[in-house]
């Protein structure tokens, strides 16, 4: 596959805030890809493997992400990435 | 929470001058880390009070199995009790253990996720380092 550049966006569920375990989740996500992923949140843009830019974003819940990576698998990271914050509960 | 990590984790092992600090980090840490990260801690004096506890140390890093641990420590004398400890270790036990030059909280929670990847001791290490130069606000 070649490398791509892909962007997606999603809102998280009105009552889970991107923090504590849900956080962790998207991280643990993220970290299983090779691209380079990137969330952006409220004005602020956070590096989708590292958890304290992550917890950084104060993403609350309803905010709207932009999730955006480039690699190789960029398509199915922004994918799975996506599928992982609306299933949040 | 005192679980030697042989389930092939990196582990952390925190400590402090307060068993309390060290107490609700590690329930912060294993909220956002998950359950597969063993979290040691030795926080305290041995009679209750503030202050470190060589004993106590000694003890939390000959519970390290697996791929190791990382230390994370709060200030001064907990480096101390540390390093004292670390040579009271045998080489074997030794080589798995990396202490942090990390903040405690942002150390512990980057260090914890990154561990709870699979990661390597060296890359949780590195993790918890990196913590120093992600800004809070």
């Amino acid at each position: 596959m070649s490398p791509s550049s892909e962007l997606t966006l999603v809102k998280l569920p009105l009552h889970v805030a991107l923090h504590a375990r849900p956080a962790g989740a998207f991280v643990r996500a993220a970290a299983s890809f090779a691209a380079t992923i990137e969330v952006q949140a409220n004005g602020r843009r956070a590096n989708a493997k590292s958890i304290l830019e992550i917890l950084g974003l104060g993403a609350d819940g309803g905010t709207e992400l932009a999730i955006s990576a480039s690699g190789d698998d960029a398509a199915e990271a922004v994918a799975e990435l996506a599928n992982l914050v609306i299933g949040f509960s | 929470m005192d679980s030697p990590n042989g389930n092939g984790y990196v582990g952390l092992v925190i400590v402090s001058h307060s068993a309390a600090i060290a107490g609700g980090l590690a329930e912060l840490v294993a909220q956002v880390a998950g359950p597969d990260v063993s979290i040691v801690t030795a926080g305290g004096g041995a009679d209750g009070t503030l202050g470190t506890d060589g004993g106590l140390v000694l003890e939390a890093l000959q519970a390290v199995q697996g791929p190791g641990a990382v230390v994370l420590v709060d200030l001064g004398s907990s480096v101390l009790s540390v390093r004292a400890a670390l040579a009271e270790l045998t080489p074997g036990e030794a080589e798995r253990i990396v202490l942090a030059d990390a903040p405690l909280v942002e150390g512990a929670i980057a260090a914890g996720v990154t561990a709870s990847t699979g990661a390597s001791l060296a890359e949780v290490a590195a993790a918890a380092e990196e913590a120093r130069d992600v800004p809070k606000l």
